[in-house]
């Protein structure tokens, strides 16, 4: 009974990291050899046909070598179709960086640091623009290459597996990708969800997508109870409570991850995803 | 929760164990895992002049702008079973992420033109396996056994372009081939030297411009030389060296 009632109720925290682990494994297949997804997130081959680009990594690779590479394009537009349909869910869904940032977020924090949180998330673009900016000067795709989450993590499972086959494989590159995400989990201890909400540019260009999305979040007829706990539980500072009188949502921050639906569904049962125009 | 990370944890560490099981086939495996040759590599005074990309790559400069280190061409690579693409660390931090051949002796390219066919951005372009130009391999003559008086071939057997690339000049000092400048530098030559350290390097096409002057000469010296010089120098210069590094059996191309 007890396990019902939870599949019910935290339905969508436990659907998206089912479907997060499941991501990761088809590419672990990979490492057997199974064409299923080769690659990692920010660029990847699915069953040996359909090419995948992030378009924040298509832009960047754009603006560094200043030259149309129209293969490029028709490996974004398979990401932009499904974003179409699901706005920025990846974040929430897919990105790997989302658990391991939970995990983090599980831990007891010394002190709390208030000012991370002011930071509006449109400070974003402005990053996203500088890193496009730099690397169209020093031509090279310097947030993919260096800085990427999804990169480093794939760069650092692939490390990791083809040191233990004893495959050719450079130290010095596991070592760096784990540091960079080992800093963007301390990141995360210090200031919860920064990167998330305001640093990465992969993200920016999802909440984009949120704007005209088939998904996003609708308010039920009834009475809000003015608990606030849909603002509380969302850890993207998404403004729920206040944007009731619209009927519906469509944050460029919001990540689908369902936390307010399922907070609320215990209340007023107000808030719910929709599919559709 | 702590049964869910339990689970979790036992569902990662039995993917992980299934993985490492099947990772390498047989034969790489043991390759793989046979203690590494020391000793130095051929042609030492010509260097490889930067990274040996993976084939049908586009300039340098804009292969780095272009390259995005999504790790398709490394993986498929390894899903083709050559593991040939390496991805560049520290070591060289203007290209750190970008794919090269790491370790032409033991996992050269096999021109499957599997990562230029898939390279979601164009920094690896599509192109027939002939007009490839990742290097040039360059045969140290004073290591090699077929110009050392000994008939070997392994080389021009293993070439997946053969006779488009080898030129062989007979004589009595056995079989000599020679590689010519259509080689588009995958390295199988490199690996199935059975030469301890292999008497075959792969460098850059550019080094090749620069250095094909002076390598020629070395070449047409040899040609030319009559019978009693030729017998001191592979006597007394040759042999000595190829003798300390010996011949492996194993890697012969049969």
């Amino acid at each position: 009974m007890s396990l019902m009632s939870l599949s019910f109720w935290k339905r969508y925290s436990f659907l998206r990291r089912w479907i997060l682990l499941l991501v990761i494994f088809l590419f672990l297949l990979q490492f057997l050899r199974i064409k299923f997804l080769i690659g990692g997130l920010s660029g990847s081959l699915f069953l040996s046909w359909v090419k995948i680009l992030d378009p924040f990594a298509f832009l960047e690779s754009l603006v560094a070598s200043k030259t149309f590479t129209i293969d490029a394009l028709w490996a974004t537009i398979p990401v932009i179709l499904v974003y179409l349909i699901f706005g920025r869910a990846f974040c929430g869904w897919v990105c790997p960086m989302d658990l391991l940032f939970s995990w983090v977020n599980r831990l007891k924090r010394p002190f709390e640091v208030k000012f991370a949180e002011k930071i509006p998330s449109k400070v974003g673009f402005i990053i996203a623009g500088l890193l496009l900016l730099l690397s169209f000067l020093i031509e090279i795709p310097i947030f993919s290459n260096y800085l990427s989450h999804l990169t480093n993590f794939f760069r650092s499972l692939t490390a990791l597996v083809f040191l233990i086959a004893d495959l050719p494989v450079d130290l010095s590159l596991f070592a760096y990708s784990v540091m960079s995400l080992i800093i963007l989990l301390i990141l995360e201890f210090c200031f919860p969800r920064l990167w998330c909400r305001v640093l990465c540019p992969v993200g920016k260009i999802y909440g984009l997508f949120n704007k005209v999305s088939l998904l996003h979040l609708r308010y039920k007829d009834g009475e809000c109870l003015q608990c606030a706990s849909c603002d509380k539980v969302c850890y993207m500072k998404v403004k729920i409570s206040q944007n009731i009188e619209r009927r519906k949502l469509r944050s460029q921050d919001c990540i689908f991850c369902g936390n307010c639906v399922e907070t609320c569904e215990g209340k007023a049962h107000l808030i719910k995803f929709k599919l559709g125009v | 929760m702590n049964r869910r990370s339990f689970l979790k944890g036992l569902l990662l560490t039995g993917l992980t164990g299934l993985g490492l099981s099947s990772l390498s086939p047989k034969g790489a495996l043991s390759l793989a895992f046979r203690k590494k040759e020391d000793f130095e590599p051929p042609l030492v005074n010509i260097p490889v002049g930067g990274l040996i990309r993976p084939p049908g790559a586009i300039p340098e400069k804009e292969f780095r702008a272009k390259c995005i280190s999504c790790g398709v061409c490394v993986n498929i690579c390894h899903s083709m079973k050559y593991d040939a693409i390496a991805v560049v660390g520290l070591s060289d931090f203007r290209n750190l992420g970008t794919p090269y051949v790491k370790d032409m002796r033991d996992f050269p390219c096999g021109l499957c033109m599997e990562c230029p066919k898939n390279c979601p951005t164009g920094a690896l372009k599509r192109l027939d396996k002939e007009k490839v130009s990742m290097g040039q391999a360059l045969i140290d003559f004073s290591l090699c056994f077929g110009w050392n008086g000994d008939v070997c071939l392994s080389c021009s057997k293993a070439c997946p372009l053969g006779a488009f690339v080898f030129d062989f000049y007979n004589s009595q000092w056995g079989n000599q081939p020679y590689i010519n400048e259509r080689c588009v530098g995958c390295g199988l030559c490199v690996k199935y030297c059975p030469l301890g350290g292999s008497a075959v390097k792969v460098v850059k096409k550019e080094v090749y411009q620069r250095i094909r002057p002076e390598y020629d000469q070395v070449f047409n010296r040899l040609l030319k030389m009559s019978m009693e010089e030729r017998y001191l120098v592979v006597y007394n210069e040759n042999l000595p060296k190829i003798l300390s590094r010996g011949r492996i059996h194993e890697r012969e191309y049969r």
